[in-house]
């Protein structure tokens, strides 16, 4: 099984960097990758439950669906949700606050591919 | 999988979050013992991270050296293009546990991690 680890450093909202790595997810697992997304410093907002863009695309529940078919791991980094005010259970249901030193590492050593979408 | 990761470093020490967030995002894997080789090379404005006379005290920041200081402390290694710094900050004193490098080796370096990713 090939893996590929996506580091996402961008918010939901102020550009499509997150739409980005939904739709490279999306075509990872068409050619038979599995995924990892770690979410650091504004990345982590990707998993932040209640979400409502009026016009664009909800990047989360987008996201949930992803983990929903077993091959996609979502984590973002708690030093950063910490410094953000985003606390432990308002994440979405299935992904999870974790840390740099236990998942990103993780994820790394697990991969095969890593892509940085930063700007 | 990966064994060996290079964090590239492009952007100065203040004003922007990538320098500190990458220096501690090596921090991270290399101590997680997850990842066997993580590196770490300045190059363009990220070679302003080498400079041993920063002050950020000044500004009420954390210290990047001392982030790239723990990091060396657990044989790791701090890589900075001279030409780089030499651009920018001529005659600067630089940080002592730093190695300055030229280009040739720079892209060596890049050549010899599985991994790089960029800030």
């Amino acid at each position: 099984m090939k893996t590929m680890t996506i580091q996402l450093r961008t918010g939901t909202m102020m550009n499509m960097d997150c739409n980005v790595a939904i739709k490279l997810t999306d075509a990872a697992l068409d050619k038979g990758y599995d995924v990892r997304i770690f979410g650091y410093g504004e990345g982590v907002w990707l998993i932040k439950a209640g979400q409502e863009p009026k016009r664009f695309p909800n990047v989360g529940e987008e996201a949930k669906k992803l983990v929903e078919t077993g091959k996609v791991e979502v984590t973002v980094c708690n030093t950063c949700t910490t410094a953000r005010g985003f606390r432990r259970g308002e994440e979405i249901q299935g992904m999870k606050i974790g840390s740099l030193t236990n998942d990103l590492s993780r994820f790394v050593a697990e991969s095969d591919r890593m892509v940085t979408i930063a700007r | 999988m990966a064994n060996s990761v290079l964090v590239l470093i492009t952007k100065p020490p203040y004003g922007l979050e990538e320098a500190f967030a990458g220096s501690r995002l090596a921090l991270g894997m290399v101590s997680s013992g997850n990842v066997g080789k993580c590196n770490l090379l300045l190059v363009g404005d990220g070679t302003l991270n080498a400079v041993a006379t920063q002050n950020p005290e000044i500004i009420g920041m954390p210290s990047n050296m001392e982030a790239l200081q723990d990091m060396t402390d657990m044989e790791f290694k701090v890589y900075c293009v001279k030409q780089d710094l030499d651009e920018r900050a001529p005659g600067a004193s630089v940080l002592n546990f730093v190695e300055m490098v030229d280009w040739e080796k720079a892209r060596k370096i890049i050549d010899e991690h599985q991994m790089v990713t960029t800030f």
